[in-house]
């Protein structure tokens, strides 16, 4: 019996090692590193921070929480024609398209958008070609917007996929007994689909907003003149001033952010439950 | 047959074909169903009974034919402008909706003023003993009682035609049959014309004024319980209604009986009027176990005229409650046959069966595989599947 729970705890002891050294020590460390300053322990690195960085780390929690509302209502739209539409070539061509960008890597779509989206860029050439606006209207889209823009078009296919599943598995009767009683395809989705589907719904948008929060090379290549994000800050003080201890404190707030909202879900799920 | 407002039918199909891609699902239905009628659609899986149901809600587009509603073409009309309601096997409920919210959907959507909501919906609530759940989700809320919501929601919009798609076949036995009654009272007192699709033969013969019995898509029959039970209008249709013991017999017609001849398992017998359709040569008999009547091999006397004769011997008996089950051999098939006291196992016997349950059918050619080719004087007009000039969006 006891050699029988030895070999279990022998056979995961590689994967456990392997989250313990590689994932579990290098957070600690980082978090202690945030609190590590040449004075001894303390605060100063998150004062700092706060001096330098407070509207950053705003600008951040703005510009993911507004793309993660964007992603949600495009990935709803999606599923929901996936789910409701009634011609079948579109619906196989809208499943075909949309999941494109997820085998797009977000370094390239920093680097397409940047050409795209720039004053004298693809997008503002068109609108001038076709007459649209005139070339001194022309505006460069490379700041916040150009990173919302980004950051939607990249992870609007991730969640869609995730809930045009959760659409596809729910009972059918559910919306024809909603269409027999006279409900538009409009109201069927939101009155019937997506509340069946809120639960997925909001799992993608918190991993969403997880990886957006994660990502360095979007606002590097669209936006990296302040205000920018937490990433490339964090990039900065290290490569510019090797400054561990402002770039820990950084990471630690951006975990903290990050927490919040999956501890939301996680409240969330419970009550659901319940 | 002479049903209450039958005439062309309140509700009336009229050559009715659906199909699934290539494959046919539904050909020539022809079907007039009378205002406050109850209809129960009777097939095995498979045959098409939903397919119709959904083709007459409207989630199916016919490939060919008509449905109208008291005279109105409603064929290419969506669900909702039908006045029709469907209650689903799976009742389909939202389980993010109170009872209450469910009920009252329909009318929400018709924007019908709150109150007036409210009212309908503590109406629904009372008459389908739903009092007190208002405010519970469908996950705290027993099969029964889930059942009578997905009556409620579609009740509530006070539709004209009440389609049921198998609403009982989720309920676990005993609640099934007084749902059974529950529903039939209920259509009774709203007087709604109600179209009931099942597979369970007793629960179309409780709840139905007439029994259509579909197969592969073609209606083998209609006709009220007694009829369908009674007067079995091709083999198809006996075996469906019970009648599950099969012999083949060979026969020669005159003109106003049918003769069977006599054969080392049965004696000569002449059937009356009824079978003088039947063709010469070999026929199929069919009856239902409890139709026979059980007698030892040497008990004296003749059978009365027009009752079969079998003769047999005892395989095994089994008590199923009431009667003793007895399978006997008779020649090469194996027959069972219901009798009041436990016969011997090996004894010989003699099995009698009185004309009135005894249904004959010209016999299928050896090998066929269905049914169409069997129906005697019941055929109708053959009807090959249409061109789709409707092909589905």
């Amino acid at each position: 019996m006891v050699s029988k729970k030895m070999l279990g705890l022998l056979l995961v002891l590689p994967a456990l090692v392997m989250i313990g050294v590689f994932f579990i020590l290098p957070l600690i460390a980082s978090v202690i590193g945030a609190f590590e300053t040449p004075e001894g322990a303390g605060l100063s690195n998150f004062v700092k921070a706060r001096e330098l960085y407070s509207e950053d780390i705003l600008f951040s929690v703005l510009i993911v929480t507004l793309a993660s509302l964007l992603i949600g209502f495009f990935a709803i739209a999606i599923g929901g024609y996936l789910t409701l539409g009634e011609n079948p070539r579109a619906v196989a061509i809208l499943r075909w398209l949309y999941r494109w960008p997820l085998f797009i890597p977000f370094i390239v779509v920093g680097q397409t958008l940047r050409t795209f989206l720039a004053r004298n860029g693809l997008m503002n050439n068109m609108l001038v070609g076709s007459g649209l606006i005139t070339p001194d209207q022309a505006l460069s889209f490379l700041d916040w917007r150009g990173i919302v823009i980004a950051f939607v078009w990249k992870q609007t296919p991730f969640v869609a996929l995730l809930v045009a599943g959760a659409m596809a598995s729910i009972d059918r009767g559910t919306i024809e007994a909603a269409r027999n009683l006279g409900a538009s395809r409009p109201r069927i989705l939101i009155e019937i689909v997506v509340p069946q589907v809120l639960v997925t719904l909001t799992v993608g948008l918190i991993l969403s907003f997880v990886t957006m929060m994660s990502v360095l090379s979007v606002p590097l290549m669209i936006n990296a003149q302040s205000p920018t994000m937490i990433t490339a800050d964090i990039a900065f003080r290290i490569n510019a001033y090797g400054d561990y201890g402002v770039a820990n404190a950084l990471g630690f707030i951006s975990l903290i952010i990050t927490s919040t909202v999956a501890w939301l879900y996680l409240k969330l799920s419970v009550k659901e439950r319940s | 047959m002479v049903q209450a407002g039958t005439g062309s039918g309140f509700l009336a199909l009229k050559g009715l074909a659906a199909r699934y891609g290539a494959t046919p699902v539904l050909s020539g239905i022809d079907l007039a169903i009378g205002k406050s009628e109850f209809v129960a659609l009777l097939g095995a899986s498979g045959c098409g009974k939903t397919t119709l149901l959904r083709a007459i809600a409207g989630f199916v587009t016919p490939s060919a034919g008509t449905i109208t509603v008291g005279g109105r073409d409603v064929t290419h009309l969506p669900p909702d402008k039908r006045g029709m309601a469907l209650v689903f096997q799976s009742y389909a409920l939202w389980p993010h909706m109170t009872v209450a919210q469910t009920i009252g959907y329909g009318l929400k959507l018709k924007r019908r003023p709150q109150p007036e909501i409210a009212r309908r919906v503590a109406e629904m609530e009372r008459l389908l003993g739903l009092e007190g759940l208002s405010g519970r989700k469908p996950a705290q809320l027993s099969g029964g009682q889930r059942q009578r919501v997905a009556l409620g929601r579609a009740l509530a919009i006070d539709p004209e035609i009440l389609l049921l798609d198998e609403p009982l076949s989720n309920l676990d036995q005993r609640i099934r049959l007084s749902v059974r009654h529950e529903i039939r009272e209920l259509q009774q007192r709203l007087g709604i014309t109600a179209v009931h699709v099942t597979h369970d033969r007793e629960e179309a013969m409780v709840m139905a004024d007439r029994i259509v019995i579909l197969d592969q898509g073609r209606i083998a029959q209609a006709g009220t319980p007694e009829e369908v039970y009674n007067h079995p209008a091709s083999a198809f249709v006996a075996a469906f209604m019970g009648a599950e013991n099969t012999l083949l017999l060979a026969g020669r017609r005159n003109a106003r009986h049918f003769m069977l001849h006599e054969s080392a398992r049965n004696a000569a017998c002449v059937v009356h009027a009824q079978h003088s359709t039947l063709p010469d040569g070999p026929v199929e008999a069919r009856f239902r176990a409890g139709a026979g009547e059980l007698l030892p091999k040497a008990a004296p006397g003749a059978p009365p005229s027009g009752t079969l004769e079998l003769w047999g011997e005892v395989l095994s008996t089994s008590y199923p409650g009431g009667l003793w089950r007895h399978s006997i051999k008779v020649g090469d098939t194996t027959v069972l046959c219901d009798a009041p006291r436990a016969f011997a196992q090996g004894e010989p016997v003699k099995l009698r069966i009185p004309p009135a349950a005894l249904f004959l059918f010209a016999a299928r050619p050896a090998g066929a595989p269905s049914l169409p080719g069997a129906r005697p004087s019941a055929a109708r007009k053959d009807s090959t599947p249409e061109p789709s000039s409707q092909p589905e969006a």
